[in-house]
């Protein structure tokens, strides 16, 4: 490992960092630079900063600065050893409890739940108030006590999402001791819940530390910055302006407590890369799952690298996806095999030299690599490809729903709009102005997306989630109207139009897939896309809805971009095949055609693979 | 139903906890609480006092399950036992007085900046990826001042050199309280910088939580599913992305409530406020324990009650709670 690959990219904890070492560094050799005992008096009263005394003196002529370095160590021990101590109990009570649920478990989440809910600041003041004696080992167990908590409750969420997974599993299945799996599988993978748990309880015992000196209730012969704050308080500093006093004892405990959280950012940016911003962002603009194969070898090992060790994602779709497609690089020297379309009727979309580009510090990775593709008016178009092959991205930039860092760079989107006169309008979507972007969403072009869990937002109603729809699009229409078309179209997709007032989490995988198609058929539109509309449910349920929209089709007669990578299941749909690898369109051409003469070594080499798997198409 | 039942039961739980700790702190720290007294007031005590504090732990010689029953019979009839340091004014008459203020402090502030806090975060999470992330590090540094430094910065910029403000105290001494427009008002202006320092000591935090939160959302299907229909951006915004974020700020609402709690005790310390934070301060000052156990059993449980309406909000606005299985 190089040296450098040690300092951390992001800016927010290189920040927090320098921070906390700087404290550190004062804590440790500040009171060796200072030639003032910090309780020694003596020194002329109540002086403002000088050459003599960095940071003044006090009432009675005690040297701040001295104070403060001495009381930087008090504080930031303090700070230590009740982070370490309370995140030493969280990992035990979480541990035990998420690993190993029943009764223990019980018992320990209502421990946890006691002294989450008691406020720990009372609670502290009472305990420090009985102690008899105040010294700085005491007053961070007290600490301890009052802020052990959260993250313990943290801990336990993780320990229960971590215990079913197949590494664990596995590691039961080999006859490891509890002990070993919690210690040596579940913990580590806990390891950014843990740092980030014992950063925030740094903070915490920092700030009641403080809170507790300023009271008196510290351990007074100790200089320390909140007993600092507690004399200049007593001794009336604030009225006779003698803000060097109190000023920078604060500030540090406000300047460390944000470093610290700093620090935590990046742990949280680390486990959630939706949180990134800005340089960190861009840095890891890495379309995730998508096109990583066309990356330069550095950058794709480290993004490998990232996500492999990235905590709770186990195993991701991007880095499979990054190699699978490493192995099949050999067939890029083969040209793409576009045949002639033989589907009648017009064209409602056409994509002509589409690029897509995520733009990386190490150059633009090449998501969607001029690709053309013409969608016709009642066609089922199948786009097949891995994860990774750039065909979310096609149909992102189709739908404009391309988020950042993504960029066309090149290459446009026709849709072709159909007036009463019969004739067409060219619309070129990618120039779309916002408000006539907003029309021409969900009435002309509607989605469904993979998983109807997620696609249906969880705290409305079925109805409510029609209403915004047509609230928008059909203004005219009244309340009644708008229930009455809503239960008409769950009557269509199979479902009881009395469901129309349940909530997403009342249906089962498959209604809410259902539902989904409902509303995006609610308002008739030209083209619809499925991006793996089935790919979430089990293969019965996904045969009915499958069907379902068959027969819609006839019905309506709108266009499908269907997306999947389930080839076997295209050849029997569709109309036309598209097959896309590593951002270009290698094969595409009639479904008939790319099954009986498949031209191109990835499409044969996915033909057989389903040949070999006993595939009857 | 159920869901309200079980955090009903687990609250009344957490509430039994809480008396049994105050019933056992006194008795299992180490060393005596009495000999502690008469050690750190040096006999300058009344004996009765003492003798009040004595029956107040119940520290007879009697077995600890007889002390304990008389601990939780002598709360059910509403006694604290007898003040140590107002002696012998009743522990729950200090407290009754103490509350409103408090209540009336840290309930209004708390409001404020949670409504503050959570809608800035959204439009910072909205906004994301532009310049306005740039305030994000003074958020993080506000989140990170102690309250009480707080309210001395503010003291000294505005009550010492402006002089806009009061130093100390909830009202003008020279007024007597009552239901009139001049004492209310002056009520009001003395609570202008304690309620300043409490907001701003708290609001960052909720800003940095609802942001983290919306943007993990806005990174839900449902959301980019509202997008694709074609909703205008607010209501994509608001109905999709912080209508459901929201939600993990109502439970951390509750939790966070102590620490806010926390802070303005100590922020009441500072501007000689009446509440129950600086009346636990000069408790412990005057070795007050009945007044410090009062306090802290009356705050404990005011913060659990809290977290329970906290927790029926929460029943109103997550439907999947409401789930008959």
């Amino acid at each position: 490992m190089k040296l450098n690959s040690l300092w951390p990219a992001s800016g927010k904890v290189r920040a927090g960092l320098i921070i906390v070492i700087f404290f550190v560094l004062l804590a440790v050799f500040g009171p060796m630079i200072t030639d003032y005992a910090p309780r020694a008096t003596g020194n002329p009263p109540l002086q403002p900063p000088s050459a003599d005394h960095w940071l003044g003196t006090t009432q009675t002529g005690q040297d701040v600065f001295s104070q403060f370095v001495h009381g930087a160590r008090v504080s930031l021990a303090v700070g230590f050893i009740a982070g370490v101590l309370s995140q030493i109990v969280s990992v035990l009570v979480g541990l035990v409890g998420g690993y190993f649920r029943g009764i223990a478990d019980e018992m320990l989440y209502i421990l946890t739940a006691v002294f989450l809910v008691i406020p720990a600041m009372p609670l502290l003041i009472v305990l420090t108030g009985y102690l008899p004696t105040r010294g700085m080992i005491s007053v961070a167990i007290v600490i301890t006590i009052t802020s052990w908590a959260p993250a313990a409750r943290v801990l336990r969420a993780q320990t229960l999402s971590l215990r079913n997974r197949d590494f664990v599993e596995a590691a039961r299945a080999t006859g490891e001791s509890r002990m070993r799996i919690m210690f040596y599988e579940v913990m580590p993978n806990a390891l950014p819940v843990i740092a980030s748990g014992f950063l925030f309880s740094t903070i915490a015992a920092i700030l009641a530390e403080a809170g507790l000196s300023f009271l008196g209730l510290g351990s007074l012969t100790t200089v320390s910055w909140g007993s600092m704050l507690y004399f200049a308080q007593n001794n009336q500093a604030l009225l006779v302006g003698a803000w060097w006093w109190f000023v920078p004892p604060g500030l540090a405990i406000a300047i460390i407590g944000a470093g610290l959280a700093l620090i935590n950012f990046g742990i949280d940016e680390y486990a959630n890369p939706r949180l990134r911003t800005g340089k960190s962002r861009r840095k890891a603009a890495r379309p995730a799952g998508r096109g990583s194969a066309a990356m330069s070898s550095t950058a794709a090992s480290a993004a490998a690298g990232a996500e492999a060790s990235s905590s709770s994602s186990g195993v991701s779709e991007g880095s499979l996806g990054g190699t699978e497609s490493t192995e099949t690089t050999d067939d890029d020297a083969s040209p793409p095999q576009i045949r002639g379309s033989e589907v009648p009727g017009d064209p409602v979309i056409s994509v002509r030299d589409l690029i897509v580009d995520y733009p990386t510090e190490d150059g633009a990775v090449r998501a969607v690599d001029h690709v053309s593709i013409t969608l016709h008016r009642g066609e089922l178009l199948g786009l097949a490809g891995e994860s990774g092959s750039g065909k979310s991205t096609l149909t992102n930039a189709i739908t404009r729903l391309l988020r950042n860092p993504a960029e066309v760079s090149g290459g446009e989107i026709t849709y072709h709009r159909s007036t009463r006169t019969g004739e067409s309008t060219e619309v070129d979507l990618l120039n779309l102005p916002a408000e006539e972007l907003r029309a021409f969403r969900w009435s002309e072009l509607a989605i469904v997306f993979q998983s109807a869990m997620n696609a249906l937002n969880p705290v409305l109603r079925v109805s409510a989630q029609f209403d915004d729809v047509l609230r928008v699009h059909r203004p005219g229409m009244s309340a009644a109207g708008r229930k009455e078309l809503a239960q008409e179209m769950l009557h269509k997709v199979g479902i009881d139009p009395e469901r129309v007032t349940a909530y997403p989490h009342e249906l089962s995988g498959g209604m809410k897939q259902r539902v989904a198609i409902a509303i995006a058929l609610v308002l008739e539109p030209d083209v619809i896309i499925m991006d793996e509309p089935t790919t979430a449910l089990d293969l019965l349920v996904q045969r009915e809805v499958l069907e379902q929209v068959m027969q819609l089709r006839e019905e309506y007669g709108f266009a499908i971009i269907f997306t999947t990578h389930d080839l076997s299941l295209l050849l029997e749909i569709s109309d036309t095949i598209a097959v896309m690898q590593t951002g270009t369109l290698v094969e595409y051409g009639p479904a008939t055609d790319v099954y009986s003469d498949p031209r191109h070594p990835y499409t044969k080499t996915l033909l057989s693979s389903l040949a070999n798997l006993g595939a009857r198409i | 139903m159920k869901f309200l039942l079980r955090k009903v039961m687990l609250y009344v739980f957490i509430a039994w906890a809480a008396l049994t700790l105050n019933f056992l702190i006194p008795r299992l720290m180490p060393g005596d609480p009495l000999v502690l007294l008469m050690e750190r007031t040096e006999g300058r005590l009344d004996p009765g006092a003492l003798e009040a504090m004595a029956e107040a732990y119940g520290l007879t010689d009697a077995p600890l399950v007889v002390q304990y029953w008389d601990y939780l019979s002598s709360l059910v009839q509403g006694d604290l036992g007898l003040s140590i340091g107002y002696y012998p004014v009743p522990v729950a008459d200090i407290v009754a007085g103490a509350m409103p203020w408090t209540i009336g402090l840290v309930g209004v502030t708390t409001i404020i900046s949670f409504l503050l806090g959570t809608g800035l975060g959204v439009i910072l999470a909205w906004r994301r990826g532009k310049r306005s992330d740039y305030v994000l590090p003074a958020l993080t540094f506000l989140n990170g001042v102690p309250y009480f430094w707080m309210a001395l910065i503010l003291v000294l910029i505005f009550s010492v050199n402006l002089g806009w403000f009061p130093v100390a105290n909830a009202y003008q001494p020279i007024l007597v309280p009552g239901w009139n427009p001049e004492f209310i008002s002056s009520v009001i202006y003395h609570a202008i910088l304690p309620a300043l320092t409490i907001v701003i000591g708290s609001f960052a935090g909720w800003v940095l939580s609802m942001r983290n939160m919306t943007v993990t959302v806005l990174g839900e299907d449902y959301v980019t599913m509202a997008e694709a229909k074609g909703l205008p951006r607010r209501k994509v915004l608001l109905r999709y992305g912080a209508r459901n974020a929201i939600l993990p700020s109502i439970t951390g609402f509750a939790l966070s409530l102590g620490a806010v709690v926390g802070g303005s005790m100590l922020t009441e310390v500072i501007f000689n406020y009446p509440g129950v934070g600086y009346t636990l301060f000069q408790a412990v000052q005057n070795q007050d324990f009945p007044l410090m156990q009062g306090l802290f059993l009356v705050i404990s449980l005011a913060v659990i009650l809290a977290n329970l309406l906290a927790d029926i909000v929460y029943i109103f606005l997550d439907p999947r709670t409401r789930a008959e299985a």
